[in-house]
């Protein structure tokens, strides 16, 4: 399964940018996204213990819905670059369906990173997207069962 | 000059003996700490979770597997003799540096936390039973309550937590009034790896002894930046990991008074632990060999041995004036930042600094410092209790050693000045 290139423009736009600027400047770039997010506030109610994801050193918390059979993701952290991470990965790989969503690769994940962080495992942008993953199939299949209801 | 004399004119040199404790000179036996994080010189402020090591312990691990290597205590054969010497050598160095009576009351274990699971699961199966107490701080690593839990959990005893106070102090007072009847254990940290605080052992033990209540003392942390004396403090148990005293991973010390290793039971079954073997009936080795169940861990023995000597020959003391300096320093000039809330004010303490910037994420901060090559640590520090009594989520730790410099904590405090600009 590949995804539509048109689908990916956020996330070129990301990765072309951090191509551009050397490690120390990635650093402050994802800080800037960080506090950018802050403009469009993270609903406060859903910063609850039902969005947040777990095994992560600062809290995340992600809300999802499905919106014309593709999956919407926003995400919101205590900490400012990983606010700016999971607003990265969120914007990134918003509007695409449970398959593309699926097709999405470690190496694609990492490119939004490029070396700026070296507490990647800890940062857990690979779990970020796992949860987004699971977020997205759980939706799928609480579809499924609710079309087989009717 | 003679050759002897030549020989300790060089050591004295190399040590800087004379002239006191020369850092550079110990930074130069610490091969990883020439290289470079993001294009800036490391600064390792993470000794508290592991220590760098030195030349010394790389070469004679090394030297063992290339020259020497083969079982302990196994093998009729020119190199299981000689090392098998070697590796109770350790033993007996281990005893040397904390001043136990015996090497016999060394039981060599994985780590830390190997080390109080068997004190838990022995001493604790067999001599505590339901109701009974033990004793621990409301500054525990995780490694100091999890064990008794399980105990509780398991035979019903009672976990009493002696409370601090906001610098980090051990409330005294309260700790003797949990001394009462019902309590059958004290298992304490001699020096909190999160706050640094280094409590009043002799004084703990003293007062538990009183009581008729024996003392295990965790001294994961407290072993690196002191001289410890178990006679001195008279602890019944002492316990310290390899890994933060320089030496490698997988290597642990349980020490134990004699007269209580002889009254336990063993924690694993197995070779090397066992006087003999039959279908019917098996009969244990003497301590420590009773505790030892397997092959040992020979190699990170050898390196512990290495580690000992060579913070030995350095001196604990001169490691702990220079440290102290660093704590003060880093004390002042952490002080004079408004926006920096420390954690740990003990008079008697480490230099161990947790802190956390006002406003600031702690992993914000922890992340700028990486980018300035500052090593530090970020989070609960296995210490989730102690946490939740600081009010905190988590704190930014930086944990000093013998081989950082004043120079390395203004990296840290221009990294945190630039935290400000970014995050404030
Ligand atoms: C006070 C204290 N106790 C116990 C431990 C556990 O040590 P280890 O993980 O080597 O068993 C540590 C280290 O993290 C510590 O600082």
């Amino acid at each position: 399964m590949s995804i539509p290139a048109e689908k990916l423009t956020q996330y070129d736009e990301y990765v072309e940018a951090l191509d551009l600027l050397d490690e120390e400047s990635r650093f402050e770039y994802i800080i800037d996204i960080g506090k950018r997010a802050d403009k469009t506030p993270f609903p406060s109610d859903c910063m609850d213990d039902v969005h947040l994801m777990h095994g992560c050193m600062s809290k995340v918390w992600i809300v999802h819905e499905v919106v014309d059979g593709v999956h919407e993701f926003r995400g919101q952290s205590d900490a400012i670059i990983v606010k700016g991470l999971v607003s990265m990965m969120t914007g990134s790989f918003s509007g695409l369906t449970s398959d593309e969503l699926a097709a999405v690769t470690l190496d694609q994940v990492r490119g939004l990173n490029l070396g700026a962080l070296t507490m990647q495992r800890q940062v857990g942008m690979m779990a970020m997207l796992k949860h987004m993953q699971k977020l997205s199939q759980r939706a799928e299949n609480g579809a499924d069962r609710s079309a087989a209801a009717e | 000059m003679t050759d002897l004399a030549q020989d300790l004119a060089r050591a004295a040199k190399h040590h800087n003996l004379e002239a006191g404790f020369d850092v550079e000179r110990i930074r130069q036996d610490f091969p990883i700490l020439s290289r470079e994080v993001h294009g800036k010189p490391l600064v390792y402020f993470d000794s508290g979770a592991s220590a760098q090591k030195p030349r010394a312990v790389i070469d004679a691990m090394v030297e063992v597997m290339e020259n020497e290597y083969t079982n302990v205590h196994r093998g009729a054969h020119y190199l299981s003799q000689t090392l098998t010497d070697r590796y109770e050598g350790v033993r007996e160095t281990i005893a040397r540096f904390i001043n136990a009576g015996s090497e016999n009351e060394i039981v060599i274990t994985r780590n830390t936390t190997e080390a109080i699971n068997l004190v838990a699961a022995t001493y604790g199966r067999k001599f505590l039973s339901k109701g009974d107490g033990v004793v621990i701080s409301d500054m525990e690593h995780h490694a100091n309550i999890v064990p008794w839990q399980m105990l509780r959990d398991e035979i019903g005893i009672e976990l009493k937590i002696a409370p601090i106070d906001d610098r980090g102090v051990l409330d005294l007072d309260a700790y003797g009034d949990l001394l009462d009847q019902n309590t059958k254990l004290v298992a304490m940290t001699h020096c909190s790896n999160v706050l640094g605080t280094v409590v009043p052992a002799a004084e703990i033990v003293r007062m538990a002894h009183d009581r008729g209540i024996p003392v295990l003392l965790d001294g994961s942390q407290a072993v690196v930046h002191s001289k410890v004396d178990v006679q001195a403090l008279d602890a019944d148990f002492y316990v310290f990991t390899g890994h933060k005293l320089y030496g490698p991973t997988a290597i642990g010390v349980l020490y134990g008074k004699a007269e209580l290793l002889a009254q336990m039971p063993p924690y694993q079954g197995g070779g090397d632990m066992i006087a003999t073997v039959t279908y019917d009936k098996t009969t244990y080795a003497e301590p420590p060999y009773r505790f030892e169940a397997g092959t040992p861990p020979i190699i990170e023995a050898i390196g512990l041995g290495a580690a000992i000597d060579y913070v030995s020959a350095i001196g604990m003391d001169a490691i702990q004036t220079h440290e102290s300096a660093l704590l003060a320093y880093g004390m002042e000039r952490l002080g004079e930042m408004p926006d920096i809330k420390l954690f740990g004010t003990a008079p008697e303490k480490a230099a161990i600094f947790s802190f956390i910037q006002e406003g600031i994420h702690p992993f914000d901060t922890a992340a700028t410092l990486d980018r300035a090559g500052v090593a530090t640590r970020v989070g609960q520090h296995c210490a989730e209790p102690l946490m939740a009594r600081l009010g905190v989520d988590g704190t930014v730790r930086a944990s000093l050693a013998m081989y950082n410099t004043t120079a390395e904590i203004d990296v840290m405090i221009a990294a945190l000045e630039r935290a400000r600009a970014l995050f404030g």
